[in-house]
């Protein structure tokens, strides 16, 4: 019998598939809907900022034949509407993680503790927003100061507090200092900066000209991320980027995952992905002799 | 049906016409490689240097697009300047458009420039030799759309203008309110406030009725969460445009309009 529940920290989740910040986790509305039609283990909310962002003009997304590039423009109402948010939501067991973004140590560990004060089950933190300035990839790949808002969260929090890191050369450094600063898990790796120019209209089509391309374009690099971080860090790791169908997370398990997150793949598939994404994984584990998913998870490693 | 990440393909589409249909009103005939639109699809349209925004085709015939356009904003002005020659930049056709195919005969009811999706709808079930009847509601004779078009299309034609400067004095609502009874279906597209009394219309009577309702659509694929219907988390890009009556029921719609970042404002 297979069994497909897991543990991140604290976290207990159904199944090992996250929804990843950024799509249908802005308002209560969708979070309920993806609990309610799918087998979500659990769901990362959009990130939440210090004041209400309307986002950037459109065009906000431009297609690559590689994926998708978008700059939405972190748009959510601000960290104070995680009261109403927070309150709507019908867990049924899956657990809410809030994503928050940042600019200071500060407003991460007040924006934290107010989640976790409204119900939150674990926040994320996102040093690695590929395309708002002051908001991410510029935090991520200073270890030094990764560090600084780790400690700073994790000393006014008792929920889990995972770190996400986008992809920049220093992310095993900056994987290590959050862990050292007592960062429970890792969620790696964030869309990576692009731009896309249209060849008639002469122009980058995102008004916000840079964004970040997710899809099949960067599964192999999440992978090698992924991979990297188990063989430096002992706190579980959330694989994310370019998981289109259980393949790719099965993948994730093997390179050193505990947990698998997909966003884009939902844009082109519909919800139903979710459900059949698990169910692969599910008959794969059947197949191949497998009880449990930690006992895929790092198996590439194997001596 | 082409694979959904090609409809993400930013495709240029000439301009070969423009025609003013009425006042404040044009429509621009775009000659494009996008697939064959559903009437009550959308798809987005970028004009580089502007915004990118929805709107949903008053035709399509053999590569040639029909945009009708009210100037409401900056975008819209500007691409009220264009002319033959220049062109625009097009992603699409996207989400759940008119279902054509219910049986028996169809009552489409127009506000304003929301009789773009339906007279491209009345093209289409004329071709299906389905019985239909529009009725155009707009602020004044110089403002409504479509009517010499729908009579080509031989479908009986009522007209309501607030000032009664043609047709009935009042709405289109007052108007729909007396035929839908007569109607297996009801197809409409305008203002909210409209669109409510005829969803609560419909549904009293039994009438099957599908709407295509407006809200803040960014991305036009589903992720960005601009147009999300709390509390059902239904996205107008990509569930809709097009609803049933059952399916706004007991949502946001008709009552306030959710935009970005999550501010609530109520429908006038």
């Amino acid at each position: 019998m297979v069994n497909l529940k897991v543990s991140i920290s604290k976290l207990k989740l159904k199944t090992p598939i996250l929804l990843a910040s950024g799509v249908l986790g802005s308002s209560y509305s969708t979070i309920n809907r993806v609990i309610r039609e799918t087998r979500i283990g659990a769901i990362v909310t959009k990130s939440f900022t210090w004041e209400p962002r309307v986002g950037y003009n459109t065009p906000i997304v431009a297609y690559t034949k590689a994926g998708i590039v978008n700059a939405v423009g972190l748009t959510n109402p601000g960290y104070r509407a995680l009261k109403e948010i927070l309150g709507n939501i019908v867990k049924n067991d899956v657990p809410i993680v809030v994503s928050i973004a940042a600019s200071t140590s500060k407003e991460y560990a007040e924006i934290a503790s107010f989640a976790e004060e409204n119900g939150a089950d674990a926040v994320e933190l996102n040093l690695s927003c590929p395309h708002v300035k002051g908001h991410g990839l510029e935090i991520g790949q200073d270890p030094e100061y990764v560090g600084k808002i780790v400690h700073e969260v994790r000393s006014v929090l008792k929920i889990p507090v995972i770190v996400k890191l986008g992809l920049t050369d220093r992310i095993v450094d900056s994987a290590l200092k959050a862990e050292k600063a007592g960062a429970d898990a890792v969620s790696a790796i964030n869309s990576i900066r692009s731009v896309v120019i249209d060849v008639y209209a002469r122009k980058p089509i995102l008004s916000n000209i840079y964004g970040g391309l997710s899809g099949p374009a960067i599964h192999p690099i999440a992978v090698r991320v992924v991979f990297d971080l188990y063989k430096n860090i002992e706190i579980p790791i959330i694989g994310i980027g370019g998981v289109t169908d259980w393949v790719d997370a099965v993948e994730f398990f093997l390179a050193g995952a505990s947990a698998v997150a997909i966003a884009s793949v939902i844009a082109i598939k519909g919800l139903k992905v979710i459900d059949e994404i698990i169910k692969g994984i599910e008959e794969y584990m059947d197949k191949e002799g497998f009880q449990k998913i930690s006992e895929l998870v790092g198996l590439a490693h194997g001596n | 049906m082409k694979m959904f990440l090609e409809t993400l393909k930013m495709c240029k589409a000439e301009i070969v016409k423009v025609v003013k249909e009425a006042e404040g009103i044009k429509s621009l005939l775009l000659e494009t490689s996008i697939e064959k639109p559903i009437p009550g699809q959308f798809v987005m349209v970028w004009v580089p240097g502007f915004e990118e925004i929805p709107i949903s085709p008053s035709m399509y015939e053999r590569n040639v697009l029909r945009l009708t356009v009210a100037t409401v904003g900056e975008t819209t002005r500007k691409i009220h300047s264009l002319k033959p020659g220049e062109r625009l930049f097009i992603r699409g056709p996207y989400g759940r458009g008119f279902n054509l195919d219910e049986k028996g005969n169809f009552l489409l009811i127009a506000g304003g420039y929301g009789a773009a999706p339906i007279i491209y709808a009345l093209h289409e079930l004329r071709k299906k030799g389905k019985n239909v009847a529009y009725i155009i509601g707009a602020r004044s004779k110089d403002k409504l759309l479509f009517v010499s078009e729908a009579r080509k299309f031989n479908a009986e034609v009522y007209i309501a203008t607030d000032d009664g400067s043609l047709g009935f004095k009042g709405s289109a609502v007052e108007v729909a309110e007396k035929l839908i009874a007569k109607y297996d279906n009801v197809l409409a597209c305008g203002p909210e406030r409209m669109l409510y009394k005829i969803m609560l219309k419909c549904l009293e009577l039994g009438v099957k009725c599908q709407i295509s309702i407006e809200r803040y659509i960014k991305c036009g694929i589903g992720i960005c969460g601009s147009c999300v219907l709390d509390p059902k988390g239904l996205r107008v890009c990509s569930d809709g445009p097009v609803f049933y009556a059952e399916e706004l029921a007991n949502t946001e719609f008709g009552k306030y309009y959710t935009y970005p970042p999550g501010i609530k404002k109520p429908i006038e």
